[in-house]
């Protein structure tokens, strides 16, 4: 079989969304100082209190040090040399409307198959689109306004509605809460805020695509939901950047805020440039994602996680309310010499909650992925439950599965059971699909999706048929 | 270097060593200056904070008591008894079996053996306690057991504290090596007597076991509860070797044992099950990592704790599959009760592979005892109380009953009720259960 490995890696395909958009931006030169943070500020019209906000982050970042626990090995980044802006020429005048947007902005998002007009295909679909620092446009504003959800770029938020951003941005992830969420809040640039009001069942399925296009820059996006009272929200997140031999820096935040009673399902397709075969370039994927529920809510994490050089992510809950619900969806695949150190935090505070983890991971070529979590039952979670399944699948001899589970117990009526398994996709197994006639990859292909399963049922519609096909392409080239 | 740090290498000076063990105690004395000192960030430390070590003045070396009351757990059994970590020969056995012997009274070829291996077989980089052990070696247990030979009977080595004037250290240090196809059983019993203790004791055991010989081990950890205890089993296992380790731990201020087994002949099977019983305001950190660095090795490990009152546990169970560790099975299994709304456990299963052609998996469980199980008992008109240590008995028994030791297994039942802190109804049930 060994034969065939071989030919199919030559074979494997190109990483299609790696193409770069020629179009003039102004991107401000490498470095980083307080007036580069003042600078952000300005050229996005904050006023003073966003302004403070950003620079007292900057200067916790500068007391801290970078975490180095995780299970991935880069080359130290040198924060001089990114770029923390860089914005399309044609949007400094913004466009009001999408026909005033340039039209290699929508040819880009076009190719890459993203639906900014909004009687496309996936015209159920409402799209934040954000390129490099700023948002291009965001579609289906006025029917989501209709029903009272507010769905905008962060940067337009923090002067439509100050109050609501000044309430809750930092209160799930603080400034100084680790290294990346810090320099995050001083230099993000852009990402969406969304609002979903008392009661509302937001009409659509709301998504963000971002995408890095200019060289030496770093992408830094917040993203804030906010789900009231007895209201639902869900949201689809999609990234890609060109292929490019540099390494480049992506750290966002997401903050997740469900009140009593309400649901915010988030999901997430990161598909970031991965580096090439040797492993060179790719995108460093350093992103801090929280949520808290309080009493009755529940937030669903869903992720497929194919792109980037290096992960490091943990999209966590905090179960403060009674009875609140956190969930982890997640598979992760790595090829070639993709790290990938992912997994998530279940913080138990509140009675009778509950929190279900599935973890996958699919190792292939020289990669390695890690699952780490950390399932807390504080002294106060009576009767709280945590299942957690990891399961890692390895593809290959020089390629790495590893499970770090934390479980912390503090209360005896809280239940938690975590399992984690480990094996390579069967010979028996593969023999059989090809006895009957399918080929090899064909066979790995069917089998690792089965593996996935249980995530992809959770993942919208749209989304779970293209995670799917993202799954297919990034494990070409790796059967064996 | 912290005081502690300090205050240790002032006492290994105190010391009088034979001259053929001091490059081994002078290389550890350099590793443990040299190591920083682990605090709440350090990965193998985060939850068990070494505090009561720092907090107390360790004047000296413990000195040679009298422990006569102390319960063997086989009184025929062949032993070798240390009182606060000095030999003492009115507690031991005139007799030992064929390669069992003191470091003090090693003959020329006996410490060859020593030379070759002591200190060799732990990772003294990844252990720092096991540096300090390397510092503070004088005296200690050789077992060498030549090829194809049987240790006549199983050795029991006892290590006893008793109270002293002010606290003071004891150092407990064994070495076994089983030529191939040798086979040995060897029991190591921690007691200490009923009055509070003071004490701190660094114990260190290195194993190692050569192609197909076969290693049966028990280590009891039964000390009083103010007692500081760090201790670890490092194992080298030969090709097609095999062991088979039971241990239990009672709580103390700070307990923590490691268990290292490196596979390192290919078809070496492990089995091993492990027990913690911290009650009161007892810590019992367990750390075990299992390095598979050679295809077709077997593990199998299982450890249980119940946690009472303000208690907690620690467990780390690291399984570690390199690279060429092809066709490798491995197993860990970890649950705990908690039967107070005070106690804690934290817990880690890790898992790193590195090899394709392997089945691994670990489960953890933690929860307290199944309502559906103590109803069932006292629907059949058994008290509450009753029933709760008929199954925490039976949650441990299935570990129990793997001791490769038949003399450890009704030892342990005989003084189950006293390790759970339930003396009475425990007892009545224990009568006459002998698995």
């Amino acid at each position: 079989m060994s034969e065939q490995v071989e030919s199919l890696i030559r074979s494997r395909k190109e990483y299609a969304a790696g193409f770069h958009t020629s179009i003039d931006s102004h991107t401000l030169p490498p470095g980083l100082d307080e007036d580069v943070v003042r600078f952000i500020s300005l050229k996005k019209g904050e006023p003073e209190w966003m302004t403070e906000w950003r620079l007292k982050a900057y200067r916790a970042w500068l007391e801290m040090k970078e975490p180095n626990w995780a299970k991935v090995k880069y080359p130290p980044v040198d924060f001089q040399k990114i770029s923390y802006y860089s914005a399309p020429k044609s949007m400094d005048d913004k466009p009001q409307s999408l026909d005033e947007v340039d039209p290699e902005l929508l040819a880009t998002y076009e190719k890459l198959g993203i639906p900014l007009h909004e009687q496309e295909m996936l015209a159920g679909v409402a799209v934040d689109a954000v390129f490099d620092s700023v948002s291009v446009v965001t579609t289906f504003r006025k029917k989501l306004w209709e029903a009272g959800v507010i769905f905008c770029p962060i940067s337009e938020a923090v002067h439509e509605y100050p109050e609501l951003v000044q309430k809750y941005l930092g209160s799930v992830v603080p400034q100084k809460d680790n290294f990346f969420a810090a320099l995050n809040s001083a230099v993000f640039s852009d990402g969406s805020f969304v609002y979903i009001p008392k009661g509302v069942r937001c009409p659509m399925e709301l998504s963000t695509y971002f995408r890095i296009n200019e060289m030496n820059t770093g992408q830094f996006e917040r993203t804030l939901i906010v789900a009231e009272e007895g209201s639902h929200v869900s949201y689809l997140e999609g990234c890609t950047a060109p292929m490019r031999d540099e390494n480049q820096l992506h750290a966002a935040v997401v903050e997740l805020v469900a009140l009593d009673n309400a649901e915010i399902k988030y999901s997430t397709v990161q598909n970031w440039y991965p580096g090439d075969a040797e492993g060179k370039g790719g995108i460093y994927n350093f992103v801090t994602k929280r949520g808290i529920c309080h009493t009755n809510a529940k937030i669903s994490w869903t992720q497929v996680e194919t792109g980037s050089a290096v992960t490091w992510k943990y999209p966590s809950c905090i179960l403060k309310g009674d009875n609140s619900v956190g969930e982890f969806y997640s598979v992760a695949l790595t090829n070639n010499y993709q790290q990938a150190d992912t997994g998530t935090k279940m913080i138990h505070l509140g009675k009778n909650t509950r929190s279900t983890i599935i973890a996958k991971g699919i190792s292939a070529g020289h990669s390695d992925s890690s699952y780490r979590g950390l399932v807390r039952m504080n002294p106060g979670a009576e009767g709280a439950r945590n299942f957690t399944q990891c399961d890692s699948l390895l593809i290959g001899d020089k390629c790495g599965a590893h499970t770090f589970p934390y479980i912390e117990s503090r209360n005896p009526s809280a239940i938690v059971e975590h399992e984690a398994t480990t094996s390579k996709v069967s010979d028996d197994q593969l023999f059989l699909c090809q006895q009957r006639g399918l080929d090899a990859e064909k066979a790995v292909s069917m089998i690792v999706n089965g593996f996935c399963r249980e995530v992809f049922r959770e993942l919208p519609m749209e989304f779970a048929v293209e995670a799917g096909k993202l799954l297919e392409v990034s494990l070409e080239g790796s059967v064996g | 270097m912290t005081d502690f740090q300090q205050q240790a290498l002032q006492l290994a000076q105190q010391q009088t060593a034979p001259d053929w063990l001091q490059d081994l105690r002078a290389a550890g004395a350099e590793r443990w200056s040299a190591t920083p000192w682990p605090t709440r960030r350090t990965e193998h430390w985060k939850y068990t904070p070494l505090a009561p070590l720092q907090k107390t003045d360790f004047g000296g070396w413990g000195q040679a008591a009298d422990a006569a009351d102390i319960e063997w757990i086989d009184a025929e059994a062949p032993r070798l008894v240390f009182v606060n970590g000095r030999f003492a020969p009115a507690l031991s056995s005139a007799e030992l079996p064929a390669g069992v012997v003191r470091f003090a009274d090693a003959g020329a070829d006996q410490q060859a053996v020593i030379q070759q291996h002591l200190g060799q077989i732990v990772d003294s980089e990844r252990h720092l306690f096991a540096a300090l052990s390397n510092a503070w070696v004088e005296d200690g247990v050789l077992v060498h057991v030549p090829q194809g030979a049987q240790l006549a009977s199983t050795v029991h080595i006892v290590h006893i504290s008793t109270p002293e004037a002010s606290a003071t250290t004891a150092s407990q240090r064994v070495l076994i090596v089983l030529e191939a196809q040798a086979s040995a059983s060897v029991v190591e019993h921690f007691a200490s007597t009923e009055a509070s203790q003071n004490g701190f004791v660094n114990s260190l055991t290195e194993v190692q076991v050569a192609a197909d010989a076969e290693f049966r081990h028990s280590r009891v950890n039964l000390e009083q509860e103010d007692l500081i205890h760090v201790g670890g089993v490092h194992v080298n296992l030969g090709r097609s070797a095999r062991m088979k380790g039971f241990t239990l731990a009672q709580g103390s201020r700070l307990k923590r044992i490691d268990y290292q087994v490196n596979h390192r002949g290919e078809g070496a099977e492990l089995v091993l099950n492990g027990v913690y019983l911290p009650r009161n305001r007892q810590l019992v950190d367990y750390h075990t990592n299992i390095e598979h660095c050679v295809p077709h090795g077997t593990t199998s490990e299982t450890f249980r704790g119940i946690i009472g009152d303000s208690a907690r546990a620690v467990f780390n169970g690291r399984i570690h599959i390199h690279p060429d560790a092809q066709k490798t099975l491995a197993e860990l299994s970890n649950k705990n009760l908690l039967t107070s709304g005070k106690a804690e456990v934290d817990t880690k299963p890790e898992l790193e592979i590195y090899a394709d052609d392997v089945r691994c998996a670990h489960g953890a469980t933690v929860s307290r005892l199944d309502a559906t199980a103590l109803y069932y008992l006292q629907s059949r008109g058994i008290s509450q109380a009753e029933a709760e240590v008929m199954l925490s008995f039976g949650f441990i028994n299935e570990l129990l009953r793997e001791a490769p030791e038949a003399s450890v297994q009704s030892y342990l039942r005989r003084r189950l009720g006293w390790l759970l802190g339930r003396p009475e109804p425990l007892a009545r049930h224990l009568e006459g259960a002998t698995s």
